[in-house]
């Protein structure tokens, strides 16, 4: 069994956004990158399914330039086998999509999961866009996961507009995790020496054409000052609401 | 020229976020196409013409995912459509996408203003869990929008609805390795992604039997209620009302925030809310600062209150 994992590397959810070059790049001075807390998620879970069953094989993923590599190290400090990076700065979810679907076609992969949504561009499109690419079934946001490796089957808990459906799933599929999919898992020291020798492999971009381009950011402005209201005086607020349309 | 809108039906009558979604479609062009999951009966239609509605597709025969999705791929092309709006939801999200790759349909998802068409169709869209707005250019004649909750006041519109019979046509496709076993309902009247007014509150309640008057306020205000990450974590609520950045992330009219301190994570599910009301016992916590109104006070006197006042 073979586990993709596709990973975003991400600024911090602290971070202070802000842009330069005239607001058309992020500015990534003093910013903390993490790996998609998504992604965290289906990363750990991947490696309980692991801890279980050993003969499971988990690569992990990434599309971006080489400043992201000590993430993909943590990825394999958490506990997976080994790490591809596309060598190529990701433009859009498409564009993303693109490059993924081209790695799976050229390797044996019986499950891919991804983070629900990237929490830099939120489009929540990319698991997808790559199932539409390779005609295979595409679901989120995936909150439980359990495999029935005899009958190349997984079986999971999806959130639906209206509640939580549960699924099977003829593999191979596509997972865009949430919480509480698993808990977090923090890298130990033996991971992290492990870590060290665990090849980690940078491909070259697959050809693509980019249609969407987001070509200037705008920090929206601050709202204006808050009103207080007088903690006895609870009849001035729900006045203050109903003159909005409360 | 002509634009596709996806609509949702909730009890057989036509949600919010899809009247937005038709007003969006008529400041593209006028000539409004629509289409739903589930056939909607005649004079519900009629009443579309309203919101912006001009042309109904109504599919005849058994809906199933596979089928319906031919379908609607030669319904586009054989009526020339070259925008298709969707309201966001986890449904749409995937058949956005899935169209997308069929078509060949660029595709922008937390769209927040209409399109402008220069040389290229551009357009705003919130990045950053709502931290942040691009402007983006797509380079194309075609597009797919995926609309964020609430970016559009909905005026209404004098049509008449025409109602265009289609019938489906079956395919194979992936959907036919996937079987659904079972569905539970959330539990509740109103969903979070619907909700007009969300209550939320926070660690400040101490514990989930605390939670009696949230609800009983939610019922006064006709809200839904949402709880922060760590009361979620905690199993005091469930996983489906957490806001947040690894939560839902929500746009209602109005958020009401109780003994939340408002970490930087939980504003990135409800920055995008019209109103924030914060009550919370600590006049320094972060969420004063995002907040339009704000009681400082114990939420266990203020609810009650709260309550007593709009009963």
């Amino acid at each position: 069994m073979n586990i993709l994992i596709c990973i975003s590397c991400v600024p911090d959810t602290t971070s202070k956004i802000s842009f330069t070059d005239n607001d058309t790049k992020f500015n990534s001075e003093g910013v903390q990158y993490i790996v998609g807390p998504y992604e965290d998620y289906a990363l750990a879970r991947a490696v309980e399914l692991k801890e279980k069953d050993n003969s499971i094989h988990i690569s992990v993923l990434n599309v971006g330039l080489a400043n992201n590599d000590p993430l993909l190290r943590k990825a394999l400090a958490v506990g997976a086998d080994d790490a591809f990076r596309i060598n190529i700065f990701p433009n859009n979810s498409l564009h993303v999509a693109n490059q993924i679907a081209s790695f799976i076609k050229e390797n044996n992969f019986d499950l891919i999961l991804m983070g629900k949504e990237s929490i830099d561009f939120n489009s929540a499109q990319v698991h997808y866009l790559t199932g539409s690419i390779l005609n295979i079934p595409s679901l989120s946001p995936v909150t439980e996961l359990n495999l029935n490796l005899k009958d190349q089957k997984i079986l999971i808990k999806k959130e639906i507009d209206d509640g939580i459906e549960t699924l099977e799933v003829v593999l191979p599929a596509i997972l865009g995790c949430q919480e509480p999919i698993a808990e977090w898992k923090i890298p130990n020291m033996r991971g992290i020496m492990n870590a060290r020798i665990k090849p980690l492999k940078v491909i070259e971009s697959f050809a693509d054409e980019s249609k969407v381009n987001f070509s200037k950011f705008i920090i929206p402005e601050k709202k204006e000052n808050i009103k207080i209201i007088d903690e006895n005086n609870i009849n001035e607020l729900i006045k203050e609401l109903k003159l909005k349309n409360l | 020229m002509s634009v596709l809108v996806f609509l949702e039906f909730s009890n057989g009558s036509l949600k919010e976020t899809s009247k937005q979604a038709l007003n969006y479609a008529n400041s593209i062009n006028d000539n409004v196409y629509g289409i739903s999951d589930s056939n909607i009966d005649g004079d519900n239609l009629k009443s579309l013409g309203i919101f912006g509605l001009s042309t109904y597709f109504k599919f005849s025969g058994s809906f199933t995912e596979k089928n319906s999705f031919n379908s609607i791929i030669t319904s586009i092309k054989d009526f020339k459509i070259n925008f298709i709006v969707f309201p966001k939801s986890n449904h749409f999200l995937k058949v956005s996408s899935n169209l997308s790759v069929e078509l060949n349909f660029p595709l922008v998802t937390n769209v927040v203003s209409v399109p402008k068409f220069e040389n290229k169709i551009c357009i705003k869209s919130l990045i950053f869990s709502g931290k942040a707005e691009s402007n983006v250019e797509i380079n194309s004649d075609n597009c797919i929008f995926v609309l964020n909750k609430n970016i559009i006041k909905i005026s209404s519109f004098n049509k008449s609805v025409q109602i265009k019979e289609i019938s489906y046509k079956t395919i194979n496709s992936s959907s036919d390795r996937v079987f659904s076993i079972n569905k539970e309902k959330i539990e509740g009247d109103i969903l979070l992604n619907d909700a007009d007014i969300v209550i939320s509150a926070g660690r400040g309640l101490k514990g989930p039997e605390n939670w009696k008057m949230i609800e009983e306020l939610a019922k006064e205000l006709g809200a839904a209620t949402a709880c922060s990450k760590p009361v979620s974590d905690a199993g005091w609520r469930p996983h489906h009302e957490h806001v947040g950045q690894t939560g839902l992330k929500i746009s209602p009219n109005i958020y009401i925030a109780i003994g939340i301190s408002g970490a930087i994570q939980h504003l990135a599910g409800v920055n995008s809310s019209k109103i924030i009301v914060v009550i919370n016992n600590d006049a320094d916590a972060p969420f004063f600062k995002h907040a339009d109104y704000g009681i400082i006070g114990d939420a266990f006197d203020v609810i009650p209150r709260f309550i007593n006042a709009l009963k």
